[in-house]
């Protein structure tokens, strides 16, 4: 039986500990936002966080997140209002969207350790996130704004 | 004249070996009733608990999902499988009627109760560095503390003549370490705490230390770096590879978060060492351990802030053109995403050229971690590296590998598409 | 839609019968609506939200309640094009509706919907004028409901934000309803009905957000692979070692039956031969099927494609060509190029390839089918074609089409992948091979790319004859490549002036817009393709790979003219004759050809001196077919590192005229995305075929565009008034030409393949 925090919550499933995270989240406890893209961590579908790391759930065992606290898509804001689920949707980001939860989880993780991103920095931590729709563009425009907005935010903060 | 002089070189040995055997025979000790929980005093039992976790007892006494200390743990050595006595207070198949004496006596000469020999695998000439009162807490807290698990031991798989208990008290004769801790009065209190701890109860150089062709450290080599369990455990000292200088404020992040930032994680065999055992230690006595080896890595303190090894590490990050390094854009797609550290280094975000994986003569380690990645206690707790094994093909792996060494600014490992198929088939070892 | 003629009148599926299959006609059907559930993008799990109080259907396309709230049934696919916020929002523009009343409903496979397929950049196109009469259908009846109300001229009311207004009198669209409206339109008065003039349109051409955005950004679009229905068993294929003619000879699953949840393995039948030699593995879960699949033994009798790769077929491309009674030659005015040619003063030829180019749609294949209560296959999976699908599973099933119904979900990537529903096969036959139990098939990664449909391997041969001053006086195209027409719905063949058919989507493109006199286009179907492997349609199908060509061999020819490339092309841009252009969406011509070419050379700074190494190509094209023409021009500018031969691609510059543009937001998106799409075919990605199968079976091989790879990219649209084309795939078209036709500015070397890698770059450096 393992046992991890999925979205705050504590939670169990009785698989083999072979199993990859990404199934055990979408098939065993029903969270289909994260998606299977490639199953060899080439092209970061399944990304979710582990342990607030953006992970490639498809090669992550589930026997090594035994006690891990893991965020999927679907608990990454409450109210869907992430600074980077705002941007993406005012830039409209998404075409076919299927990768994109991938993209914000990656983005997420990206903004929390390197908070103004270059260009360069931007695509050498979202190299393995593939999207075929090739929403490049506008998934740059939409992470400088996130981080410019998050940027205020804590200035309010600390004002 | 030559029937002769073998006819002697024939009694000799039949001297040697009586003589030897007088010095092997050890007695059994006699059995005792268990001792009752409350006649352990409550400090000494915590006391025991710490230093239990700090020897990393349960690690080696524990089959993987199994019951504590019940033994049975299967170690892979260069001379057989061998499995981890109970040492639960069961009277049957644990030390349930081991005395205090007993108990003593094997954790310093690694001879069991009924008298025979233990293998070495057991560090008793590590822990023979403790005190007596270190090692009856040990004693009290498993006989209070650790429930009885009626568990019977799987016979050791080491073949003849090796399997011949009698002849571990030659092996002990010729390379065991046999004197007591000395502390060193030129050190200071916390060097000489440090100390203490590292070569008794953790007993770090049982991994860290190489070992002759017999298995035996070879004490004028101390922490200088070996292989142990499919692993290669580096250098401590200044003989290091690591292109930052270990510093003992490096090592006490190390141990205390199972990562430096200026270094690696905590892998493999390490990773139990530092969550499974020495955090059980105080942040002194941590801190002593970080005194002892920063000490024995050369005593380093510049910052490694502005250090050219650093800045180097920093702009190797620069990816060549992945359209003509397969390799460099293998990394970028699986590894980057986690790796990438901008341009100032960040916890979490292992910068790889910093890491001694890259370094070693050997890739075993990368190759390792490449395959089966981190588990969330292993490394930094709560956060886990995927395993590659099933993903990646071992072309993948060697492209990725002979990018990051030449990253690392190395020369190329040789034989590595064969090291990596090799190690893809090689046991996975728990820890 | 009838953009070709119809030249296969014996056959009862015609092309005609498909092309006109969308019709306007607005009467109810009387079908019950809950019983043919779909999808709403814009809400959690997809459901419809639910109806208040009485409805009226002022056609098929939509409904409204009596709150007012505008249920828009979409029978395109959504992909990524945010294809229902663009054809809702031109209903209700024509509607007068209040956007925020607005939900789309992507419906499920009945017939009643005609012909249902989403690609060729038609959704929007063929949607325009339907939509337009819809919305107007809807305004009218509740126009004449007010009216009579009030007892007033029709006359002195007016529409406006969802409301009618009456002079001091206003009254709500639901309101109206409430009381009771249910004027229907014969097909006549549909078309009678007036529209809104272009320039009183509100909706269309204006900022909105697309419905199906702000699912795809908190994981809660539900797409095909995300189908679950209780009780479901999980399949996991194993694929032979050729597309076709592969044979089971043993099967050995002693060794899966170690893995816990491991049910069987079905050796399957397949009437519709679309999965020969398959086996499936069924089990509880995902991981328990794939990871006893990969431990079931299976030995098959290989076909013939066992012994085929990539260079065979573009010899065999070769030999075809050589042979001047293959192919269909397709009307393009004075096609008897052969007099011209023996008078001409210089001939230039050169022959341009382009490998086999995977989907690689990031979902991978998947389907769930099961047999519902009333004893119709429910298939649950993202579908592009369902209209071809549903006579596919029809043919495998052994039942009539009208008993199989495709549900609809979101796509995780179209691309042209599916189009083609063959995927949906297997889990339909294992299926009925349990009674109907539900069963969901879920292809690994390299299943899907072994079992893809790619971009066949193609070969081009072009010439051009001048006359003595180096004016064009004729010019032919020949090209051959698989042909996915014919291989899946030989019926969508027209014919060529020479009686043979021929794949429209393997040759448009060839058929351009210059005037340069005698002009032949011949296409050749590559049989050896076609049996080794199942070619498919690809985003911008035909003109992704005859623009190849045919821009890269418009530069050859202006050097060989000594000629600016620009200025070249320009003066054979006439519109004059047969490119002219007419119709609602064609008129202008080569004239708005000319136009978006020279916007982009002015965007680009056309002629500027570039440092050394550095250079600027330009190409143009139509987009996708002659009767849709999409306008688009490409400047690159390149940088090329001649050591390493690597071509660093700094900036496109992407002019479109694709008429009115509906959804501008969505528009640039998909432009951008067509684009850099080109550009990963360009440079990036390509497969070959290796003894019958492709040689890339992931990602970590197959190398599409990623985001550092992305360069600076630039989207401007003529403003124009034209009825809309398409915007999918058309940007796609000029990107490969115009950077070969750059990096030929920057280094002097010509490359006529693509992929072009940095070690073609050295090559030919070494032979230049």
């Amino acid at each position: 039986m393992a046992k991890f925090i999925l979205n705050g919550k504590p939670v169990a499933a009785d698989v083999d500990g072979e199993t990859p995270l990404l199934w055990v989240i979408r098939d065993e406890l029903d969270m289909t936002g994260t998606k299977f893209g490639c199953g060899i961590g080439t092209c970061g579908a399944c990304t979710v966080h582990v342990g607030g790391r953006a992970t490639r759930s498809c090669v992550t065992p589930i026997s090594a997140v035994e006690g891990a606290s893991i965020t999927t898509i679907e608990g990454l804001s409450e109210t869907g209002a992430h600074p980077l689920q705002i941007s993406w949707q005012k830039h409209q980001v998404p075409q076919c969207g299927y990768c994109q939860s991938g993209q914000i989880m990656q983005a997420a993780a990206l903004l929390k350790d390197i908070p103004q991103p270059t260009d360069a920095e931007i695509d050498a931590v979202m190299s393995g996130n593939l999207c075929r729709c090739m929403t490049y563009v506008r998934i740059r425009e939409a992470i400088h704004e996130a981080a410019d907005s998050m940027k205020e935010a804590s200035h309010v903060k600390i004002a | 004249m030559r029937k002769r002089s073998l006819y002697s070189v024939f009694i000799a040995a039949i001297v040697a070996v009586g003589a030897f055997s007088i010095y092997a025979w050890h007695p059994s000790m006699a059995p005792i009733t268990p001792p009752v929980k409350d006649q352990f005093a409550a400090d000494v039992i915590a006391q025991g608990k710490v230093l239990a976790a700090a020897g990393y007892c349960s690690t080696c006494h524990t089959t993987p999902g199994g019951s504590p200390y019940a033994g049975n743990y299967e170690m892979h050595t260069d001379f057989g499988i061998i499995y981890s006595s109970n040492i639960t207070p069961d009277v049957q198949t644990g030390i349930g009627n081991w005395s205090e004496e007993a108990f003593i006596r094997a954790m310093r000469t690694g001879v069991s109760r009924d008298g025979h020999h233990l293998l070495p695998a057991f560090p008793y000439e590590h822990f023979n560095k403790m005190t007596d009162e270190d090692i009856k807490a040990v004693y009290a807290y498993i006989m209070s503390s650790v429930p009885a698990v009626s568990q019977q031991k799987i016979d050791n798989g080491i073949p003849f003549p090796l399997n011949i208990r009698f002849l571990q008290s030659g092996w002990k004769l010729l390379f065991a370490d046999t004197t007591p801790f000395k502390p060193q009065a030129d050190e200071s209190a916390e060097w000489n705490r440090g100390a203490y701890l590292a070569q008794g109860v953790a007993h770090c150089g049982a991994c860290h230390t190489p070992r002759n062709a017999l298995g035996g450290e070879k004490r004028d080599q101390m922490y200088s770096g070996a292989a142990i369990d499919g692993w290669i455990a580096p250098s401590l000292t200044t003989s290091s590879k690591a292109p930052l200088k270990w510093r003992a404020a490096d090592f006490d992040e190390y141990l205390r978060t199972g990562n430096s930032s200026f270094h690696g994680s905590a892998a493999g065999p390490m990773a139990p060492v530092v969550h499974a055992g020495l955090s059980a230690l105080s942040d002194s006595d941590l801190k002593a351990i970080s005194v002892y080896f920063g000490a024995l890595a050369g005593n380093h303190n510049d910052n490694p802030a502005s250090s050219p090894a650093l800045k180097a590490a920093l702009e190797s990050q620069q990816l060549p053109d992945p359209r003509i390094d397969n390799g460099a854009r293998l990394y970028a797609i699986s590894c980057q995403s986690c790796h990438y550290s901008s341009n100032e280094l960040n916890k979490g975000r292992p910068l790889l050229a910093l890491g001694s994986a890259l370094h070693l003569d050997d890739p075993t380690n990368l190759i390792n971690v490449t395959l089966d990645g981190f588990r969330a206690n292993q490394g930094i707790t709560g956060v886990v590296m995927p395993a590659f094994r099933d993903a990646l093909s071992d072309e993948d792996i060697t492209a990725i590998a002979t990018y990051l060494r030449q990253s690392a600014g190395e020369q190329p490992w040789p034989n590595l598409k064969q090291k990596v198929a090799e190690i893809r088939l090689q046991p996975r070892f728990e820890h | 839609m009838s953009r070709l003629p119809n030249k296969n009148k014996d056959s009862g599926m015609t092309r005609r019968g498909f092309l006109i299959a969308m019709t306007a006609v607005g009467v109810s059907f009387g079908f019950p609506r809950t019983s043919w559930s779909a999808m709403d993008p814009a809400t959690e799990g997809g459901a419809l939200l639910p109806d208040n109080g009485s409805l009226y259907e002022p056609s098929l396309w939509y409904s409204i309640d009596a709150k007012g709230k505008i249920k828009v049934n979409i029978i395109r696919a959504e992909m990524g094009q945010h294809v229902g916020t663009s054809i809702a929002r031109i209903l209700a523009d024509e509607l007068e509706a209040n956007w925020d009343d607005v939900e789309i409903v992507h419906v499920d496979s009945h017939k009643k919907w005609g012909l249902m397929v989403t690609g060729g950049s038609w959704s929007v196109s063929q949607s325009w004028s339907v939509y337009r009469q819809a919305g107007a259908a809807g305004r009218t009846a509740l126009l004449e409901a007010a009216a009579k109300k009030w007892a007033v001229p029709v006359g002195k009311c007016h529409a406006s934000n969802g409301k009618v207004i009456c002079g001091n009198k206003e009254i709500s669209y639901g309101d109206l309803i409430a009381a009771g409206v249910n004027r229907q339109f014969t097909e006549a008065e549909l078309k009678a009905l007036p529209l809104k003039p272009n320039d009183d349109l509100k909706l269309v051409g204006k900022q909105v957000t697309s419905l199906d955005i702000s699912n795809k950004t908190t994981g809660k679009t539900v797409f095909g692979i995300d189908a679950k229905i209780d009780g479901m068993v999980y399949a996991a294929p194993i694929l032979p070692p050729t597309r076709y003619g592969s044979t089971v000879t043993a099967m050995d699953d002693s060794a899966a039956k170690a893995v816990k949840g491991y049910q069987q393995t079905l050796v399957l039948e397949d009437p519709s031969q679309t999965v020969p030699g398959w086996l499936v593995v069924i089990a509880d879960s995902y991981y328990a099927a794939h990871k006893a699949a990969a431990l079931v033994k299976v030995s098959w009798q290989a076909g013939a494609a066992a012994n085929v790769s990539e260079v065979d077929i573009i010899n065999h491309g070769r030999e075809l060509l050589k042979d001047n009674s293959k192919g269909a030659i397709l009307d393009t005015g004075d096609v008897n190029t052969e007099p011209v040619f023996s008078q001409a003063a210089s001939i230039i030829e050169y022959e341009y390839l382009t490998s086999t180019v995977l989907h690689a749609q990031m979902e991978p294949l998947n389907a769930l089918v099961f047999q519902n209560e009333d004893g119709i296959w429910e298939i649950h999976s993202g579908c592009q074609w369902q209209s071809l699908t549903t006579s596919v599973l029809a043919a495998a099933l052994g039942v009539a089409e009208d008993n199989i119904l495709i549900r609809a979900y979101m796509l995780g990537g179209g691309f042209g992948r599916r189009l083609n529903g063959d995927y949906t096969v297997p889990a339909a036959l294992v299926s009925k091979a349990l009674g109907g139990k539900p069963v969901k098939l879920v292809f690994t990664r390299a299943q899907d790319l072994q079992f893809d449909s790619p971009r066949s391997a193609s070969v081009q041969q072009l010439k051009m004859a001048f006359n003595a001053d180096k004016t064009v006086i004729a010019m032919e195209h020949h090209a051959t490549a698989g042909w996915p027409t014919e291989v899946m719905i030989p019926v969508f063949m027209p014919k060529g002036v020479n009686g043979q058919p021929f794949d429209p989507f393997s040759i448009a493109g060839a058929d351009h817009w210059y005037s340069v006199g005698a002009q032949k286009v011949r296409a050749v179907s590559n049989d050896l393709a076609n049996a080794s492997f199942r070619p498919g349609w690809l985003r911008s199908v035909g003109p992704g790979w005859t623009n190849w060509a045919l821009e890269s061999f418009m530069d050859e020819a202006a050097h060989h003219a000594g000629k600016d490339p620009l200025a070249f092309r320009l003066a054979l841009l006439t519109a004059q004759g047969r490119n002219a252009g007419s119709g609602p969406i064609a008129s202008g011509g080569a004239a708005r050809q000319a136009a978006v070419l020279q916007k982009a050379a002015e965007m680009i700074g056309w002629g500027t001196a570039l440092p050394e190494g550095s250079g600027m190509g330009i190409a143009s094209t139509f987009g996708q077919e002659r009767d849709m023409p999409t306008w688009v021009a490409v400047a690159a500018q390149v940088r090329v590192d001649k050591s390493t031969g690597l071509v660093h691609v700094e900036k496109l510059q992407v002019v479109v005229d694709a008429g009115i543009i509906v959804d501008p937001n969505g528009a640039q998106a998909q432009c951008q995305g067509a684009a850099l799409w080109g550009l990963s075919m360009a440079l990036y990605e390509g497969t070959e075929l290796v003894n019958g199968k492709f040689k890339d079976s992931n990602f970590d091989s197959y190398t599409p565009l990623r985001i550092g790879q992305t360069p600076e990219v630039n989207i401007e649209f003529i403003v124009s008034s034209y009825a809309p084309s398409g915007l999918g795939e058309p940007a796609v078209t000029p990107v490969a030409p115009a950077i070969a036709n750059a990096i030929y500015q920057a280094i002097g070397v010509r490359l006529r393949k693509i992929p072009m890698t940095a070690n073609d770059v050295k090559a030919a450096l070494i032979k230049a």
